[in-house]
C-alpha cells in the first residue's frame, strides 16, 4: 500500500464508498427476507408437487410469490443503488467532508487537526469482500463519529495515512505536495490466545456461571422437579455468549506504535485497528480483580474524547490492554506517556498498582479515615509526578488512575460533614467523557488543600508547555511555549 | 450583609464574591411552593381520616406524614440564607474558582483554557428578581460549575470576561 502514495482532495474532487457496501451493511435484511419468501415458496413448491391438484387453498401461486421476491430484489436493489449513489466523500487538506442520505440530505464536515483517534473495522461480512469501514472520532463524547463504509482495505489505510499525516502537521514535500507516505509500525506486544482464554476464565462470569451452577443444584434439591433447570437454560446461553464475546472480541491482540500514534489490533471475526494519535489520551485506568491478582495481570482502560463511555461498542474500544502482565501494563503506559516524570517509573507505578503504605512517594488516608474506610484507607493514595498525577484505589478491587496534569478539565474539593468531623477531604479531577474518573478518597485535609491548589498551577504550567495540537509539526513547541510564559511574566507584572 | 460562611478546605487568600441576597428570595418562593404541594398531598389521607370517609387510616401516618414534611420544610427554609451566603466565586489569573455548601462543602476549580461554552439562563422567577444563573461548560461532564443568582449586569459582564480569558488561554482538549 505504501507504494502507492495517497493524494488529498481538490475542493472539487469527490469519492464514492465501495458499490457493494449497503449490501454489507443491509445483508442481514436480505437474508431476512430472502429466508421468509424463499421458505414459502419452497413449502408452495412442495405443496404442489405433493399435492394432488396444485395449489392448495391457503398457499399462495407460484406466480405471485416470484412477484413479491422481484419486488424486494427491486427495492431493495434501488434503495441500495440510491445510498451508494448519495453518499459521497472527500479529504481536503483542511477537512473531511461526508455527504450522505437520499431524503433527509446530510454534510458533514469535521476539522482534521481535531481528530482524536481513527479506527479501521473489518466486519466479518466486509472482510469477506475485502473492505472496511473507517471511522474518524473528534472530541464529542463518543455520539457520532464520522464513518466511512466500506472502502477497499488498502483505500481505508491510504486514508488513515493521509488524515494522520495532516493531524500531525508533516512536513509535506514541496515538490509533491500532495503525497503522503504511511507511518511505519513498530511492534510492542501480542497476547497469546492461552492468555486471552484464561483472562476469560478467569473472571466475574466465571464467578457468576458457578454462583448459578450452585443455586440450580440447590434449587432441584430443594424442589425436586427437573423442570426447574429449565429456567436455567436462558441465563447459562448469555453466559456462553458473553465468553464467546470477550474471547472473539480480544483475540489476537496486538499494540504497535508509529509516529501517528498507538495502534491496537484486535478481533478473531470483527477485527479492528485502533489508531490513537498521540496527546489524545486523556486519562489511564489499570485495573485488577482479586481473581486476577494470583496471575499478576492487569487490565489498562483509556479515556480518549473520540470514544466516550463507548456504550455501543461495549465498551472494547476503550480497552488499550485487556489482560497483561506488569512488564506488559508498564509498556503500554510507556507509549501512552512518554514522559512519566519520574526518575524510576517501574517502581512508582509498581507501587501505585499494589499498595499498601507510602512507599515510592504515595500519600495514603490518615488515619481518621479507617473510620469511614477500615480495608481500604492504606490503599487509597495519591502521588504527583511532574507530569502527571496517580490516583490509587481499592484494596481487593485494585486500581490506578494516571492523569497527565495538561489533560485536566477541573478540579473539586468536597467534604460532607462526617469527612469533615474527621478531618478529611475527597479530591476529584474531572476528565473527558470514559471509563476514568479519577478520584481521591479521604485525602488528609491539608494533603487535599495543598493538592489542589498546586494542581491547579500544575495543571495551568503543563498547557503552556503542550499547546501544539500537531505532533509531529517542524514549529518549535519548546521555544512558543518560553515565549507564552515570558508574556504571562509580564502580564503579572 | 452578613459575613460570608467559610470552610476548612477553602483555598487561602482568595477573597470570593457573593451571590445576590435575592436568591433567598427566589429559593424561599420555589422550595415553598414545592414544600407547600406536597404538604397537601400528604395530608389528603389524613383530611380523608377527620371526615370519616377513610375511617381505617392510622392516626399516626396521618399525622406523623405532614408533619415531617412540614419539618423538613422549616429545616430547608432555615437553611437557605446561610446555603445562598455560601455560594462565592473568584476570578484568578488562570481560572475560575466556585465555592458552595455549608455542610457538603465543594470548592471547584475550572480553568479558562479548559472551557468549551457558556451558559446564562434565566428563569421567569429569577426574570422578576433581575437574576440570572451562569453554567460553565468544560469537555468533561463532571464539570458541574454552575453559579446561581447573579445580578443580571454581573452575569453578562462575568460571561464576556469569561469568553475573552478563555479566548485568551484557549488549549486543545
Amino acid at each position: 500500500m505504501s507504494e502507492q502514495p495517497f493524494t488529498t482532495d481538490a475542493p472539487e474532487s469527490w469519492h464514492r464508498v465501495h458499490p457493494v457496501s449497503p449490501l454489507v451493511r443491509g445483508w442481514v435484511a436480505v437474508v431476512a427476507v430472502l429466508f421468509i419468501f424463499g421458505r414459502n415458496s419452497l413449502e408452495t413448491l412442495f405443496s404442489s408437487s405433493l399435492g394432488n391438484s396444485g395449489p392448495g387453498p391457503g398457499g399462495a401461486p407460484a406466480v405471485l410469490v416470484l412477484a413479491v421476491v422481484g419486488a424486494a430484489v427491486v427495492i431493495f436493489g434501488v434503495s441500495f443503488f440510491l445510498q451508494w449513489r448519495f453518499t459521497r466523500y472527500q479529504v481536503t487538506d483542511e477537512h473531511v467532508h461526508i455527504n450522505s442520505g437520499v431524503i433527509f440530505r446530510q454534510q458533514r464536515r469535521a476539522r482534521i487537526d481535531r481528530v482524536q483517534a481513527i479506527d479501521v473495522v473489518q466486519p466479518l461480512v466486509a472482510r469477506a469482500f475485502g473492505l472496511a469501514e473507517l471511522k474518524f472520532e473528534v472530541a464529542d463524547g463518543g455520539k457520532s463519529a464520522m464513518k466511512l463504509s466500506f472502502l477497499k482495505l488498502a483505500e481505508a489505510k491510504r486514508l488513515r495515512a493521509a488524515i494522520l499525516a495532516r493531524a500531525a502537521g508533516v512536513v509535506i514535500d514541496p515538490q509533491a505536495p500532495q503525497h503522503i507516505q504511511e507511518a511505519p509500525e513498530t511492534h510492542i506486544l501480542a497476547l497469546k490466545p492461552a492468555r486471552i482464554f484464561g483472562a476469560a476464565i478467569f473472571s466475574s462470569t466465571t464467578v457468576f456461571a458457578l454462583i448459578v451452577v450452585v443455586a440450580s443444584i440447590v434449587a432441584l434439591e430443594w424442589t425436586g422437579h427437573p423442570g426447574i433447570l429449565v429456567a436455567a437454560i436462558p441465563i447459562f446461553i448469555g453466559i456462553g455468549a458473553q465468553y464467546w464475546k470477550t474471547i472473539t472480541g480480544d483475540f489476537n491482540f496486538r499494540v504497535a506504535v508509529s509516529p501517528d500514534g498507538v495502534r491496537l489490533h484486535y478481533g478473531m471475526l470483527e477485527t479492528r485497528a485502533q489508531t490513537i494519535p498521540p496527546g489524545r489520551v486523556q486519562a489511564v485506568g489499570i485495573s485488577q480483580g482479586p481473581i486476577w491478582r494470583p496471575f499478576g495481570w492487569y487490565r489498562v482502560h483509556v479515556n480518549v474524547a473520540g470514544y466516550g463511555s463507548d456504550v455501543s461498542e461495549g465498551g472494547s474500544r476503550t480497552v488499550m490492554l485487556p489482560v497483561g502482565t506488569l512488564d506488559e501494563v508498564m509498556a503500554v503506559l510507556g507509549l501512552v506517556f512518554p514522559n512519566p516524570g519520574v526518575e524510576n517509573p517501574f517502581e512508582v507505578f509498581a507501587a501505585g498498582l499494589q499498595g499498601p503504605g507510602n512507599a515510592q512517594g504515595f500519600v495514603h488516608s490518615p488515619r481518621s479515615a479507617r473510620w469511614i474506610d477500615p480495608l481500604a484507607w492504606r490503599y487509597n493514595a495519591f502521588r504527583a509526578t511532574d507530569t502527571a498525577l496517580l490516583c490509587r484505589h481499592g484494596r481487593f478491587f485494585r486500581r490506578l488512575q494516571v492523569v497527565p496534569h495538561e489533560r485536566t478539565q477541573s478540579l473539586v474539593l468536597a467534604q460532607g460533614p462526617l469527612m469533615a468531623a474527621l478531618g478529611l477531604v475527597n479530591f476529584e479531577l474531572h476528565s473527558t467523557v470514559g471509563p476514568i474518573r479519577p478520584v481521591v478518597h479521604h485525602m488528609a485535609l491539608a494533603a487535599g488543600r495543598a493538592l489542589f491548589d498546586e494542581q491547579a498551577a500544575r495543571a495551568a504550567t503543563a498547557r503552556r508547555i503542550h499547546n501544539s495540537e500537531r505532533w509531529l509539526a517542524p514549529s518549535d513547541t519548546a521555544a512558543s511555549s518560553q515565549l507564552d510564559l515570558s508574556k504571562e511574566q509580564q502580564r503579572g507584572d | 450583609m452578613p459575613e460570608q460562611h467559610s470552610s476548612a478546605i477553602d483555598p487561602a487568600d482568595v477573597k470570593f464574591l457573593r451571590v445576590s441576597e435575592k436568591l433567598v428570595t427566589a429559593r424561599f418562593i420555589e422550595r415553598g411552593i414545592v414544600g407547600l404541594i406536597l404538604l397537601a398531598l400528604t395530608s389528603v389521607p389524613l383530611i380523608l381520616r377527620l371526615t370519616d370517609v377513610w375511617g381505617g387510616y392510622p392516626a399516626w401516618l396521618g399525622w406523623g406524614l405532614p408533619a415531617v414534611i412540614a419539618i423538613s420544610i422549616v429545616w430547608e427554609m432555615i437553611l437557605i440564607p446561610r446555603q445562598v451566603r455560601a455560594i462565592g466565586y473568584a476570578e484568578r489569573n488562570d481560572d475560575l474558582l466556585i465555592r458552595s455548601g455549608i455542610m457538603f462543602h465543594r470548592v471547584m476549580v475550572v480553568p479558562y483554557g479548559r472551557m468549551q461554552y457558556v451558559d446564562v439562563t434565566m428563569g421567569p422567577l429569577e426574570r422578576m428578581l433581575g437574576l440570572s444563573t451562569i453554567h460553565l461548560h468544560t469537555a468533561s461532564p463532571g464539570t458541574n460549575a454552575l453559579i446561581n443568582g447573579l445580578p443580571a449586569g454581573e452575569a453578562a459582564r462575568l460571561r464576556e470576561q469569561l469568553s475573552a480569558r478563555g479566548e485568551a488561554k484557549l488549549a486543545g482538549l
